[in-house]
């Protein structure tokens, strides 16, 4: 049987190309390695309690606003329920020293005024950064449906001014500068960086409303499945890609599995790490300048991740997230530090049904090297040295969090952790970036077109991390294939 | 560096990364046409010549006029001397 379109890898990305293209009338496969699709989006339960390791919250899901009309699109947004974080502070930036805090509100003019109130002197620095995101916001594709989509209109944000440099002259606060920048934990890449265009695409979503989903991503993931099954797509778990096959000319024919099974398809969309696409595609496939590009790609920082369940609810984690700041230098870089002098995001973790958490997710930017002497471990065969070595990290991350949050200082019931090499072997980037390739001035991540005719890029990489960037990528990709006017008509019909 | 060893460092890498025959390229080389570069490849083209000469190209405009390899090396060689007298 000869498929019209295969997708590899079931992710966010992975799912919205297989949507869109069996939307449009294709016989589509979906191919993904592990045993269930979106397996980050859908997280895990310990004690009763639902841990997000892909989806905490998201810009854009208001009414109208892009990921409602993405989702509306996709069929699901009548599967799942979201919720507003909180208005008057969905983050609440944290500095230890000096000690600070900062409740981000949502939407621009309330942000302007209540930054305008705790930095007074620096009202000119604060209009004109929120006047830059909102412009430079609208210029991303997709995110406004009445763009030209330029296959060069990504060079801005490789190209342009990264946040820093275009903060730098408008304010000497450093206290200033590192709230404007500390989204970058969001995306992984330090505001050093990061181009000023790539920032303001994912924090302009935000700055206009936030929310979370009822159920987690878990509830997302199950959407997207009921949405697959009703379109008829073949959804192919266990099913790991070892190999692109090439006919005359080097146009994609199908792909090899590892079971040794293979598939025939016309074309196919690749949304996994572009490093392992090179391993898939027959030698001389691909000009050496293209593969030495995708090889050399830098992937963002990794992480510590801490899983905790509290003895009583956290009423003040609900829909208001914490970003635990050192001081603000801290979060210039964000590979430079170890626990307890990095930044760590908070977030809450919910058992079924609840309105109030009753437990967290901690998140710590950490580098790869770390876990190095560990790296030819996985999953079941970790040593006892590393084992002793991640209790350690856990402990420091807990004793950072109840430094500076002491309401939940003996109110945790249990803590769980994860590692960069963690990370790695779940999320299947060659270095456990968290966010997997870095989107900054200077790196030109891949188009959604490759040099092999028929294959086509997807995921993170081409577009932006988390859930907004993953669908934007599908669409692009779709978009490459079937047309960009027809995507943008179709995704306008939703409107 | 002489404009000749500039040149022929351009053309031995262009030949090397996009696989091209050094015998096959002039300065009339177009690289659409003649040499099946497309804008994608750009790109691709952007990398190697900065890692060549250990230089930041960060001029979109002065890219985008580029149509044959004598224009990458006017542009190479500009950029080279920019760089010695700043």
């Amino acid at each position: 049987m000869k498929y019209d379109f295969i997708v590899i890898g079931a992710g966010i990305s992975g799912i919205t190309s297989a949507i869109t293209l069996a939307q449009n009338g294709y016989h589509v496969a979906l191919l993904e390695k592990t045993n269930r699709t979106a397996p980050l989006m859908r997280g895990f339960s310990r004690r009763g309690v639902h841990f997000d390791t892909g989806f905490h919250y998201t810009g854009g899901l208001g009414t109208g606003e892009p990921l409602d009309i993405f989702l509306r699109y996709l069929g699901v947004s009548d599967r799942i329920t979201s919720f507003p974080f909180n208005e008057d502070g969905f983050d609440l930036f944290s500095c230890e020293n000096p000690g600070f805090e900062f409740r981000f509100p949502t939407g621009y003019e309330r942000i302007q005024e209540k930054l305008c109130e705790a930095f007074p002197d620096e009202r000119a620095a604060i209009r004109s950064y929120l006047a830059q995101v909102r412009t430079t916001c609208a210029t991303i594709p997709y995110l406004n449906l009445d763009l030209d989509i330029d296959p060069t209109g990504a060079l801005q944000r490789v190209l342009g001014q990264t946040v820093r440099e275009t903060l730098d002259p408008l304010t000497g606060n450093v206290l200033l500068k590192s709230l404007l920048s500390m989204h970058s934990l969001l995306y992984g890449v330090s505001c050093e960086e990061v181009s000023f265009a790539q920032h303001s695409a994912i924090v302009g979503n935000y700055y206009e409303s936030v929310r979370g989903i009822r159920g987690g991503g878990l509830s997302l993931a199950r959407a997207f499945d009921t949405r697959l099954a009703e379109l008829g797509v073949d959804v192919l778990c266990n099913s790991e890609v070892t190999g692109i096959s090439t006919g005359p000319g080097g146009v994609l024919s199908g792909v090899q599995l590892a079971d040794g099974d293979s598939l025939d398809c016309r074309a196919a969309i690749a949304t996994i790490h572009p490093r392992y696409v090179l391993d898939l595609v027959p030698e001389g496939s691909f000009r050496p300048a293209y593969r030495k590009r995708l090889g050399n790609l830098e992937d963002t920082v990794s992480a510590f991740v801490c899983f905790a369940t509290s003895k009583k609810p956290i009423p003040a984690l609900a829909g208001a997230n914490r970003f635990l700041i050192p001081d603000p230098e801290s979060i210039y870089q964000l590979d430079n530090r170890p626990i307890g002098k990095a930044p760590l995001y908070v977030s809450a973790a919910y058992r079924d049904g609840d309105i109030e958490p009753h437990g967290f997710i901690g998140i710590c930017p950490a580098l790869f090297s770390e876990t190095a002497p560990w790296e030819s471990s996985r999953f079941g065969n970790r040593p006892p040295e590393y084992r002793q070595f991640k209790e350690q990290a856990l402990a420091r991350m807990q004793d950072q969090i109840e430094r500076v949050f002491p309401d939940l200082a003996g109110n945790i019931q249990s803590i769980e952790g994860s590692t960069p090499l963690t990370i790695r072997d779940f999320c299947s980037t060659p270095l456990g970036g968290l966010y997997g390739v870095k989107h900054m001035v200077g790196q030109f991540n891949p188009h959604p077109a490759t040099r092999m005719p028929g294959l086509f890029l997807a995921g993170q990489a081409v577009v932006a991390p988390g859930v907004m960037g993953a669908i934007i990528s599908g669409f692009l990709a779709c978009g490459t294939i079937l047309g960009h006017d027809l995507m943008k008509k179709e995704l306008k019909a939703c409107c | 560096m002489t404009d000749q060893e500039i040149i022929e460092q351009i053309n031995s890498s262009l030949a090397e990364e996009f696989e091209f025959d050094l015998g096959e390229m002039t300065p009339e080389t177009t690289l659409f046409e003649d040499m099946g570069l497309d804008s994608l490849d750009v790109v691709d083209l952007v990398i190697v010549l900065e890692t060549a000469f250990g230089m930041k190209i960060r001029e979109e405009e002065a890219i985008r006029k580029i149509r044959t390899l004598g224009d990458i090396h006017n542009f190479v060689i500009n950029k080279k001397r920019q760089m010695e007298s700043a």
